[in-house]
């Protein structure tokens, strides 16, 4: 090839190149624009509303002035049942899965279904769980809408578990194994120690991904106006009552919404820069 | 008892002296259909090294994790035959798996401390059948480090991370590991491979210091080293035990032809 055939090659590749990069850069800046939209809105209109009162008073009848507690106390209620019962369930689900049914067929079963569960419509748990509890006891409660969310964190903590104890080494099991420790040990000391991080930030995740979650709690937990922290009945919660709010013509209950927005968005912000710091830590060392 | 000595591979120069702490009497062994190794019989003399050798996917690892029966962590692997430890068979089926392997170590080709700290990582596995007070596991820990020849250089550091240790020295944390647990028998599966030539030396160095105590197995895909540290070593090839004999008669007047030209860098 002759020098200026080269050096026409190499200009024509740089105008390919910089065209490509350019509708890349724009892609990216549109998706950007919308989130920032979105989240300028939410932070603007949000932070208007945000006082003492949001956290120290129930949710207002029409034309009041009030605040969220009853909400916030029932969403935290809720989640943390959640938690505590999906938790275990999907870790160990995640333990059979990624090391004593390593090679089995049930776990390639298990693990197509619980896919399938990842990404179920929420609302579709919220109606299977009014079938399966809110039906039978006759009413609406806390404790339903706990279920409906535990559903929802055990794919998540199933899938995280899995992926993360497959992530350790099988040098670091046969090490352990070598050196005369039974499987459960090797599991709880060698394992379950090197995929913590992951395994954490999967619980995290699952959080996240509930806090918001509004379509399962409509059929279970339903909502409250006042006070409550009985879990056989009805109680309110952030999306629920952002969901009411939201759709209601009364600007004090509007405002509540957008700040009830705020609230969540900071704390799933939170949340989940937490478990990247956790994931950011194990990937340093 | 004295166990038998295999006829065929075990010439008759043997000093009658030398008594086998493990014994392989037709051992084979398979990965689901294909077959890894065939009719395996040899003898490891008690307190020396041997070597095993031969080129890649010649079953040198796969004969070395039948000794601790390390495969049965996976499925459709199975040895049959005879593996005698002191006499007894340990492919047996009523053999205790986690007791066989406090007397049988294994070190691996990659370093592989636990995530914890290096104090931690020794007295892990002396925990699992001993109860101590904390002034004896203070004890064996650093005895274990000092024969790893690793304990000038991380005394002032036992709460910290097994991790934080550079190549070389998780390798003498994961034999300092083995050796705490008061093993008869230490399996070195190419544990120089993933080093440089220092840290290699100091290995090799550990090595003639624990074959007083010690019967160990070590498979190298370096000839040299081999050459350097055992006092047997077998030539393995396609599944097969090609010859086994004393490291200086394999290295300078091999029997096999195979044998000669693997060692003269003919193949492999």
């Amino acid at each position: 090839m002759t020098v200026a055939a080269a050096t026409s090659l190499h200009s024509r590749r740089k105008v390919r190149n910089s065209a490509m990069m350019t509708l890349c850069v724009v892609a990216a800046g549109i998706g950007l624009a919308w989130l920032a939209l979105i989240l300028g809105a939410l932070v603007w209109k949000g932070l208007a509303g945000v006082n003492l009162a949001v956290f120290t008073e129930m949710t207002p009848p029409p034309g009041d002035a009030g605040g969220l507690l009853n909400a916030i106390y029932g969403s935290v209620v809720m989640t943390v049942i959640a938690v505590a019962v999906g938790t275990p369930v999907g870790v160990m689900a995640g333990t059979y899965m990624a090391e004593y049914g390593r090679f089995s067929k049930l776990t390639t079963v298990v693990r197509f279904i619980n896919d399938i569960l990842l990404s179920a419509p929420s609302i579709i748990i919220g109606l299977f769980v009014y079938e399966l509890v809110v039906r039978p006891m006759g009413h609406f409660s806390a404790l339903a809408g706990a279920v409906a969310l535990a559903i929802l964190v055990i794919p998540v903590v199933v899938r995280t578990t899995e992926d993360m104890l497959n992530l350790v080494p099988n040098t670091l099991r046969e090490a352990g194994t070598a050196i005369g420790a039974p499987r459960w040990i090797v599991i709880r000391s060698v394992a379950y120690r090197a995929a913590l991080s992951g395994i954490v930030t999967g619980i995290l995740l699952s959080i996240a991904r509930i806090s918001g979650e509004t379509a399962p709690l409509l059929f279970t937990a339903l909502n409250n106006q006042f006070w409550s922290s009985n879990l056989n009945a009805p109680m309110a919660s952030l999306p629920v009552t952002i969901f009411q709010f939201a759709l209601s013509p009364y600007e004090e209950w509007q405002q509540l919404a957008w700040t009830g927005a705020l609230i969540i968005t900071l704390t799933v912000l939170g949340l989940s820069i937490f478990a990247r710091s956790l994931t950011g830590r194990r990937e340093d060392r | 008892m004295k166990p038998m000595l295999s006829t065929e591979l075990d010439v008759a120069a043997e000093p009658a002296a030398e008594t086998a702490k493990i014994e392989v009497r037709h051992l084979n062994f398979h990965y689901g259909q294909s077959k890894a190794l065939k009719d395996i019989s040899l003898s490891l003399p008690a307190r020396s090294v041997t070597a095993f050798i031969g080129p890649s996917g010649c079953g040198k690892s796969t004969l070395l994790r039948c000794f601790n029966r390390i495969y049965e962590l996976y499925p459709r692997q199975s040895a049959d035959g005879e593996i005698l430890l002191d006499g007894r068979n340990i492919l047996d089926r009523s053999q205790d798996l986690n007791l066989l392997r406090t007397r049988i170590g294994m070190v691996f080709q990659k370093p592989t401390p636990f995530p914890m700290s290096i104090y931690e990582n020794i007295a892990f596995g002396v925990r699992l059948y001993e109860k101590l007070p904390k002034s004896e596991m203070d004890g064996r820990v650093e005895h274990a480090l000092k024969r790893a020849a690793l304990w000038t250089e991380v005394k002032d550091k036992l709460d910290a991370s097994g991790l934080s240790l550079s190549g070389g020295q998780q390798q003498r944390l994961c034999i300092a590991r083995t050796v705490a647990v008061k093993p008869e028998v230490i399996l070195l599966d190419e544990p120089a491979s993933a080093l440089d030539p220092l840290s290699t030396a100091k290995i090799e160095e550990l090595i003639d210091e624990l074959k007083d105590d010690y019967t160990i197995v070590i498979v190298t895909h370096n000839m040299q080293q081999a050459a350097r540290v055992s006092s047997k070593t077998a030539f393995m090839y396609l599944g097969e035990l090609i010859e086994f004999d004393k490291t200086e008669k394999i290295f300078t007047s091999p029997r096999e032809k195979r044998t000669q030209d693997y060692i003269t860098g003919r193949f492999g």
